[in-house]
C-alpha cells in the first residue's frame, strides 16, 4: 500500500512538471529568420 | 509462443518504435527533416575518390561512409523515405538493445524492467540533443552500442566471435568515425573484463582487426587529408551547462552538449532539471548495485563511461591540455566534442533504471513512461525542432543540370559561409545543402563561427585546404575572382540571390546557366 502511495505521489509530480514544461514550450514562436549566413550555433 | 514471452521478447523493439513516431512527430511528413548536420537530399549522388566524405574539398571525411549508404539507399527509395527509416530505425535499435542488455531479475520484474531500459535508453537529453544537432550518424553508433557490448561480452570460438563482433558493429561503422569511437571506447573495456583471462589478448586483437576494418572507408581518406584541426575547437564545442546545475551536473544528466540550440526546449528549466537529476540519481543507485553485485558486464561499463565522462570533461575543465594534444596531433580532434564520449554513461543509466524498476515488481509497468515525463519536450519533434519540408524545386533543376554536366571541375558555393536558415525550412540552421548535391567537388567554407552568449564569436579555422585557397581568393580583394577560379579547377559558382550583388561583379565573363527566386548558378 505504501509503495503503490509512493509511486502515485512521484507520478503525480512527474506529470506536474511535464504539464508545466510543455505549455512553456507550446507558446507561439517568433517568425522564422531567412538569413543566407548563419553561425553553426551558440555556447 | 505465449503473449507473455511475445512481448518479453518484441516488446522494446516496438516501444522504440512508438518513442521514435511520438519523438518525430512532424519530422515523418512529406519532405526531408533537415537541421544542423542532418542534410539529406533528393537523389543524393553516390561519389567516391576526390569527393569522398568531405564534398571534396579536401577536408576530413565527416560524413564517411553515411553518405555513401544514404546513396546507395536513395538508388532503391525515395531519399526521404530512406531518411525516416534511418531515424525511426535509431530508436527501434536503441530500445530492443538496451533491452537485451538488462541482466536477469525476478519474473515478474523482469518485463518491466527490459521495457525501462528500452524506453530510458531512446529517450533521453543525450538522444534527444544529438538528434536536434543533426548527428544521426553518430547516433547510429550509439544505437547499435548496447548490441556492440552484448557482441563483445559474449562467448564461443574466436570465428563465431569476430562474426557476431563484425555484425554488431555495423551501425558504427555506417555512421563513421564518431559513432566508431564511442563505440570502441565503450567494448575495449567490456572485452577486457568480462572475457576469461587467457580470451582476453585474443578478444582485443579480434575487436581491434574489426574495428579497424570497418574503419577504413574513412581512416584511409582521413590519414591522407591534408586537412588540419584548429584548437580553438575546444573552446567551441567543449561540453556547457545546459541547466542550473553546472557542466559536471548537465553531463551526469546526459546532457551537455556544447550548442545551447541543441538543448531540448524546456530542459533547462530548474523543475525539469531536478527531476532529471532525481533519475539519474534513481539510475546510477541502482547500477551501482550491480557493480556491487559482481556482474561483470556492468563493472566494464561502468569503467567505459568513467572513460567517457573524462573525456567530456577534458575539454570542459583542462581545455589547455586537449589543445596541447591537438596542435601536437590533428587525431586528438575528435575529443574536443567530448561530451558525445558520455555513451555508455546512458547505457549504464538505462540499465541501473531498470534494476529499480526490476525491485517495484508489477508497479514498475508504469516506471516505463518515466523518462517521457522526465523530458516531456522531446515530444513532436522537440515541438517543431523538427519538422519535414521540401526543397524548393530550383535546387532541383541546379542539382540537374550541374550533374548532367560531364565536364570536369569544382562546384564553389556562396556566400561563403558554412551554414544556412532558409524561411522553406522553417529558419532551421543547416549545413549549406550543395556540399551534398553534386556529384563533383563542392567547395565550402568550412570555417565554423560559434556564438558566446557572453559576447563575440569563437572561430574555428578551415579545415580543407581547397576551403582555405579559395577563402584567401574571395577575402584577397575586389578584384575579378573568374581567372583565379577557373585555374583552381572551378567550373560552377551557385550563388543564393541575395548576395548576388556582392559576388556578380567579382565574376565578370561567367555565363549565368540558370537563375531561380533564391538561386543563381553560373558557369566558368
Amino acid at each position: 500500500m505504501v509503495k503503490v502511495l509512493a509511486a502515485l505521489a512521484v507520478g503525480a509530480v512527474l506529470a506536474g512538471v511535464a504539464s508545466v514544461a510543455v505549455v512553456n514550450v507550446a507558446a507561439p514562436t517568433p517568425e522564422p529568420p531567412n538569413k543566407p549566413l548563419y553561425n553553426y550555433g551558440t555556447r | 509462443m505465449s503473449l507473455h514471452r511475445a512481448l518479453a521478447r518484441h516488446g522494446p523493439a516496438g516501444l522504440g518504435l512508438l518513442l521514435g513516431l511520438l519523438a518525430l512527430g512532424p519530422a515523418l511528413g512529406p519532405g526531408f527533416v533537415l537541421r544542423y548536420d542532418m542534410v539529406f537530399v533528393p537523389d543524393p549522388p553516390l561519389v567516391f575518390g576526390p569527393v569522398f566524405g568531405s564534398g571534396g574539398s579536401g577536408g576530413f571525411p565527416r560524413a564517411v561512409p553515411s553518405d555513401q549508404v544514404v546513396a546507395l539507399l536513395s538508388a532503391v527509395l525515395p531519399a526521404q523515405v530512406a531518411q525516416k527509416l534511418i531515424l525511426l530505425g535509431l530508436f527501434v535499435l536503441a530500445a530492443s538493445g538496451a533491452a537485451a542488455l538488462v541482466p536477469p531479475g525476478p519474473e515478474d520484474g523482469r518485463t518491466a524492467g527490459r521495457f525501462a531500459a528500452a524506453a530510458f535508453y531512446a529517450w533521453n537529453a543525450y538522444l534527444a540533443q544529438r538528434l536536434l544537432l543533426g548527428q544521426w550518424a553518430l547516433l547510429l553508433g550509439f544505437a547499435g552500442l548496447p548490441w556492440a557490448v552484448r557482441a563483445a561480452a559474449g562467448g564461443g570460438s574466436t570465428g563465431r566471435y569476430a562474426v557476431r563482433l563484425a555484425v554488431a558493429l555495423v551501425p558504427a561503422a555506417i555512421g563513421g568515425f564518431q559513432a566508431t569511437l564511442v563505440t570502441a571506447i565503450t567494448v575495449l573495456p567490456v572485452a577486457a573484463l568480462t572475457r576469461r583471462a587467457r580470451a582476453v589478448p585474443v578478444s582485443l586483437l579480434v575487436i581491434g582487426l574489426v574495428i579497424g576494418l570497418l574503419s577504413l572507408p574513412w581512416l584511409v581518406p582521413a590519414l591522407g587529408a591534408r586537412a588540419v584541426t584548429d584548437p580553438a575547437g575546444v573552446d567551441a564545442f567543449a561540453a556547457r551547462a545546459d541547466g542550473p546545475f553546472g557542466t559536471l551536473g548537465s553531463l551526469l544528466t546526459l546532457g551537455g552538449v556544447w550548442n545551447a540550440e541543441a538543448e531540448v526546449p524546456g530542459q533547462g528549466s530548474w523543475a525539469v532539471a531536478a527531476v532529471r537529476l532525481a533519475l539519474t540519481a534513481v539510475a546510477l543507485a541502482g547500477f551501482a548495485g550491480l557493480v556491487r553485485a559482481g556482474e561483470r558486464r556492468s563493472r566494464a561499463l561502468a569503467v567505459a563511461a568513467v572513460a567517457g565522462l573524462g573525456v567530456a570533461c577534458l575539454g570542459a575543465f583542462a581545455p589547455g591540455v586537449l589543445k596541447g594534444l591537438i596542435g601536437w596531433w590533428a587525431g586528438f580532434g575528435p575529443f574536443r566534442d567530448g561530451q558525445l564520449f558520455i555513451a555508455p554513461l546512458v547505457l549504464c543509466q538505462a540499465l541501473g533504471f531498470a534494476v529499480v524498476v526490476h525491485r517495484l515488481g508489477r508497479l514498475g509497468a508504469a516506471a516505463v513512461a518515466v523518462p517521457v515525463l522526465v523530458l516531456p519536450t522531446f515530444a513532436l519533434g522537440a515541438f517543431g525542432r523538427l519538422a519535414a519540408v521540401d526543397y524548393p524545386g530550383e535546387w532541383r533543376r541546379v542539382q540537374a543540370i550541374v550533374n548532367g554536366d560531364p565536364a570536369p571541375g569544382a562546384l564553389v558555393s556562396l556566400p561563403w559561409g558554412a551554414h544556412r536558415a532558409f524561411e522553406w525550412n522553417g529558419g532551421r540552421v543547416i549545413l549549406d545543402p550543395a556540399t551534398k548535391m553534386f556529384s563533383r567537388p563542392v567547395v565550402w567554407d568550412d570555417t565554423l563561427v560559434v556564438e558566446r552568449r557572453a559576447g563575440g564569436a569563437i572561430r574555428v579555422a578551415p579545415e580543407a585546404p581547397a576551403a582555405r585557397r579559395i577563402g584567401d581568393l574571395i577575402r584577397g580583394g575586389q578584384g575579378s575572382l573568374t581567372a583565379e577560379f577557373a585555374a583552381q579547377g572551378v567550373r560552377f559558382v551557385l550563388i543564393e540571390q541575395s548576395n548576388e550583388n556582392e559576388f556578380l561583379s567579382r565574376l565578370s565573363g561567367a555565363s549565368p546557366i540558370f537563375r531561380g527566386e533564391e538561386l543563381l548558378l553560373l558557369r566558368l
